[in-house]
């Protein structure tokens, strides 16, 4: 009978623990997303929305970056796995200039030839409990000063003209993520989807 | 294109290899010169000059005194040409290799013509004169060609070097192989085992990007390869794109030959083949990439360039050899007896 206590013994504290976690696990799979984890591997603009068909279309040439004035553009290596030597920037040590130059050098339809505003990198996304206007350590503003695309991409709040606001305008260039001087960089480039730009969210 | 009359070459074919060096030379030194023209553009266009490093402002001015003689405005300028021997920009004309084109199809089980059309000059070139990028242009052949000199002086030192023959056709199973995993993979994975287009890169990491990337480990490999198997093995063996490029040139019209009367089977261009060919019994087959290697080194002018779709037959033993004039003077002897 010592196996059968054992076993009755065991399925109590599988049930225990069970019950006693339940109730965390619910919360987490309720809880809004805070802050979606920032990329820090932009595709150069004008890369195909699909980044399997960029893979597949991209030969690795690295003309893009050989034409880049701020030499943004980077190559996976190893880590990178069979991304290797397809492009990328890394918004948080050098920012695209939205120039269009790699899009027309490109030889294959990796990227393509797409108007500033309809450019898809991804959409800038600012934590707003580190960010220092949001909490009230000084004015900034040097996200809203450096965005090559305006008001209409990143603005200040209405009802305090200290607080930066992402717009739905805003390409995801990442401009705003190399000078932001924050230590944690509050703000970063998400997926388009996963942008929140409800601009007076309280 | 050799003079029937005299049957000797043309004077110049003897030359050519000087030639062919100094072109691999070039384009080796160009997909330096490149990166470094844009680091020195990226400068220009940030007006950085003064917030430059001493040794960055050496850089700077070395770069502006190459460029200005033919530049107005660097940062704009310099874009006209771009690349390398894998995919490049010359002057708005987009050029590709094959394999990259090739390549880019299987990976995206699509035909993009734009893309494809790039590769139509090297294609149309291929067609008539051979594989004469692998020994001509192609950037990693400067370095393996080195290599083998670097074996060369190696033996003389008394150290023993790689010897080993194998299959030819293994390359060819390597493209087909190269592609059908690129296809299955939906990446374009033969640019990363294709040297050319690994030195082309490479440079420019090097250079521009602060360090060199994955594939110098790979590329050093091959070269060790070379040196301690086989001579000249990752070319002779393995290459996916000197494969393509052997199937583009089987038919070609610019063909080397061997003139028979001259020869005196020294066999020294079997010898200096990089590509282990058979060049003392005709064969050169499709793999020949003209580099006219054999034409230099030949001692009494027996191999010259012919305009011909296909390699003439074996033509046995050279006349001035050994063998073919101790069968002559038997012919003369039977002759001489059937006359008497």
């Amino acid at each position: 009978m010592q196996r059968r206590g054992f076993l009755v013994r065991l399925a109590a504290s599988a049930a225990t623990t069970a019950a006693v976690t339940l109730p965390y696990g619910i919360s987490r799979l309720l809880a809004p997303p805070v802050l979606a984890a920032a990329r820090t591997h932009l595709r150069p603009p004008g890369a195909l929305a699909d980044d399997r068909a960029f893979v597949a279309a991209c030969i690795g040439c690295g003309l893009c970056a050989e034409v880049c004035p701020p030499r943004c553009i980077r190559f996976f290596q190893r880590e990178g796995g069979d991304l290797l030597n397809t492009p990328y920037i890394n918004p948080e040590a050098k920012a695209c200039i939205l120039c269009n130059k790699c899009m027309q050098v490109c030889p294959t339809a990796a990227l393509n030839v797409t108007p500033r505003e309809d450019i898809d990198m991804g959409i800038a996304q600012i934590d707003r409990s580190a960010c220092y206007p949001w909490v009230d350590r000084g004015i900034c503003g040097a996200c809203v000063s450096i965005c090559p695309l305006g008001p209409k991409a990143i603005d200040f709040a209405l009802w305090n003209q200290y607080r930066p606001v992402v717009q739905s305008g805003c390409v995801g260039c990442g401009q705003c993520v190399e000078v932001c001087p924050h230590p944690s960089l509050p703000i970063g480039i998400v997926e388009r989807s996963r942008g929140t730009v409800t601009p007076h969210r309280i | 294109m050799s003079s029937a009359t005299t049957g000797k070459p043309f004077f110049l074919w003897r030359h050519l290899n000087k030639l062919r060096w100094l072109t691999l030379t070039l384009v080796f030194a160009t997909l330096l010169l490149l990166p470094a023209l844009h680091l020195y553009q990226t400068y220009v266009a940030a007006h950085a000059y003064d917030l430059l490093a001493p040794d960055e402002q050496r850089f700077y001015d070395t770069m502006e005194a190459l460029s200005a003689p033919f530049t107005n405005d660097p940062a704009k300028d310099l874009d006209a040409v771009k690349g390398t021997t894998w995919s490049a920009n010359l002057f708005g004309l987009k050029l590709s290799d094959p394999l990259a084109a090739l390549g880019q199809a299987a990976a995206g089980h699509t035909l993009y013509l734009p893309f494809l059309l790039t590769a139509l000059i090297p294609v149309l070139l291929t067609l008539v004169l051979g594989r004469v990028f692998c020994g001509w242009i192609c950037p990693a052949t400067f370095v393996y060609e080195l290599n083998t000199n670097f074996s060369v002086w190696l033996r003389r030192l008394g150290l023993k070097t790689g010897t080993r023959r194998f299959d030819r056709r293994i390359k060819y199973a390597a493209l087909g192989v190269g592609l059908l995993l690129s296809a299955a993979a939906g990446a374009v994975l033969v640019a990363g085992v294709y040297p050319p287009a690994i030195v082309g890169r490479e440079a420019y990491y090097a250079i521009a990007q602060g360090g060199l990337g994955a594939g110098s480990v790979f590329f050093v490999g091959t070269l060790l390869f070379d040196l301690l198997v086989a001579r000249r093995g990752f070319c002779r063996y393995v290459c996916p794109g000197g494969a393509l490029y052997s199937l583009l040139g089987r038919f070609r019209l610019v063909r080397i030959r061997r003139l028979v009367e001259n020869c005196n089977d020294c066999a020294k261009c079997n010898a200096v083949c990089e590509f282990a060919l058979d060049p003392l019994h005709d064969g050169f087959g499709q793999e020949c990439n003209n580099c006219a290697a054999c034409i230099a080194v030949c001692p009494t002018e027996a191999m010259t360039f012919t305009l011909r779709l296909a390699d003439i037959p074996p033509q046995g033993p050279g006349h001035l050899g050994h063998q073919y004039r101790k069968q002559h003077s038997g012919d003369n002897a039977r002759h001489q007896q059937a006359v008497a």
